[in-house]
């Protein structure tokens, strides 16, 4: 059974654990959303390239070529589950490499599949927000002449940001819960350090309670934030 | 009026997958010329203007603008695309920029005029279209009929020479049409070279020297205001007529 005193002695001899596991899991999350942004933004072009009448047919080709891999890259580590991912990415990146197995390499490792993963998600997140910006704006800004590229940077993008920033924010935030899948290839993070704590005191309840508490302070606060801030960026444009 | 072929349209065809919209459409637009095109809906009028500065791309024929045959895969359309404006049914002002922004940005990006001459070229556009009091305003703050008359401005501040307008008081308020409207009728009486698809048959009368009409694909009948309203000769342009006016 849960008992309160049980989980204030835990907090009190294991605290220090479980504020540098917090900022592993923070650092992680931070590395991936840097990382998923990046290769998010990367594989977003590769999806939205199309094909112009005026392409000739080897260019057809590879932007359909381009497109299809994006596509199945998004496709496919949306459609299974991260833990899986980060085992099948450890184990075969990591071991492939005969990297000496370090803690400092088992985190790179733990990064790169975490910021693949979110790639997809992210990737995802900039087509749509810059899918939501109206046709007429890109068709309004090439009739003034501007090349596509121009459109993009002056018109098309700074419209898309106020779409994507709340959505890349709370992507930040997800991974902040699903950095926690790391612990299980021995990553030292937040859950992991509420493991090694319960096996080492067999107190199985209580580390877990402590860790899901300090998951929730950091997170409903700044998911709060963020939705204060959609809410207010939102009002600036439809006034 | 002098008579220099602005645009040569031959044998014009556009098709999207199975569908064929334009069906070969031969006209000629001279300097100085108002063409108002007028048809049903789905006769593929916005099709062929849209077609006249590649919005759409045709599958078939010849655009000709100023010598230079649009339809070549070696034509530089940004560059042609400078001197032929814009107005679309929905505005379309860019809605991060200011309205001065919106008149600047092409003339300053494209044409690599200096900012502080675009600013007063902006500035005395937005004057002819009553809006100089405007320029800090953000297209969201405006009405429809403001918006539209901040997106011809934005048009001339390329100083194109031809203007192309979609059904620009299509989606107005009432009270709002006319305001519009006479911004263009200002602009025909400065010989502005302009192609008008439109649905008021009053302004197209007033204004145009020449009136198509186009149904199923094709140019059915086209002619001066008079004679085309007062007498037509296709059937079909006698059953539109009829049912619009």
């Amino acid at each position: 059974m849960f008992s309160f005193e049980r989980m204030i002695k835990v907090w009190d001899k294991y605290s220090s654990m479980y504020w540098s596991g917090l900022g592993y899991t923070l650092l992680f999350a931070l590395a991936a959303v840097v990382v998923g942004m990046i290769l998010g933004l990367v594989i977003a072009s590769g999806r939205m390239m199309k094909s112009q009448s005026r392409d000739n047919e080897a260019v057809k080709w590879l932007k359909g070529v381009v497109r299809a891999v994006c596509t199945a890259y998004v496709e496919v580590f949306r459609a299974t589950p991260m833990l899986v991912q980060v085992f099948i990415i450890y184990y075969s990146i990591g071991m492939v490499l005969k990297l000496p197995d370090s803690s400092f390499n088992r985190m790179f490792w733990g990064m790169v599949a975490v910021g693949l993963n979110s790639a997809a998600y992210m990737s995802e997140v900039i087509r749509s927000g810059i899918g939501a910006v109206p046709g007429g704006q890109m068709e309004a800004a090439r009739c003034v002449g501007m090349s596509h590229w121009q459109a993009m940077q002056h018109v098309i993008l700074p419209q898309a940001v106020r779409n994507i920033l709340p959505a890349m924010c709370n992507e930040f935030v997800t991974i902040i819960k699903e950095t926690s899948v790391l612990g299980m290839v021995g990553i030292v993070e937040l859950m992991f350090r509420a493991q090694s704590i319960a096996k080492q005191t067999y107190i199985f309840l209580e580390p877990y309670v402590i860790a899901a508490i300090l998951y929730f302070i950091v997170v409903f606060p700044l998911s709060k934030i963020i939705s204060a801030v959609e809410r207010r960026m939102s009002k600036s444009v439809t006034r | 009026m002098s008579h220099d072929k602005l645009i040569e349209v031959k044998g014009l065809e556009k098709h999207f997958k199975h569908l064929q919209v334009l069906r070969g459409i031969d006209i000629d637009i001279y300097k100085g010329d108002v063409v108002a095109v007028i048809g049903p809906s789905g006769s593929g009028k916005s099709t062929f203007l849209r077609c006249l500065n590649l919005l759409e791309e045709p599958t078939g024929g010849q655009i000709i603008f100023e010598g230079t045959d649009l339809t070549d895969r070696k034509t530089n359309i940004n560059q042609l695309r400078q001197k032929m404006g814009m107005v679309f049914q929905s505005f379309n002002l860019f809605a991060n920029m200011t309205v001065l922004q919106n008149l600047t940005i092409g003339p300053v990006k494209v044409k690599g005029m200096k900012q502080a001459d675009a600013e007063k070229l902006a500035l005395e556009l937005l004057g002819r279209v009553g809006l100089a009091d405007r320029a800090d305003a953000y297209p969201i703050q405006l009405s429809g009929g403001q918006q539209q008359r901040v997106a011809i401005a934005r048009a001339l501040a390329m100083q194109p020479d031809v203007m192309l307008f979609d059904e620009p008081t299509s989606a107005l308020d009432p009270e709002m049409v006319h305001e519009v409207l006479d911004v263009i009728k200002q602009l025909a009486a400065e010989h502005m070279t302009m192609v008008i698809v439109t649905h008021e048959m009053g302004f197209a009368r007033e204004v145009a020297d020449r009136v198509v009409f186009i149904d199923q694909g094709v140019i059915q009948e086209q002619g001066a205001p008079e004679q085309f309203f007062t007498n037509p000769q296709n059937q079909r342009l006698k059953d539109f007529l009829s049912k619009v006016l």
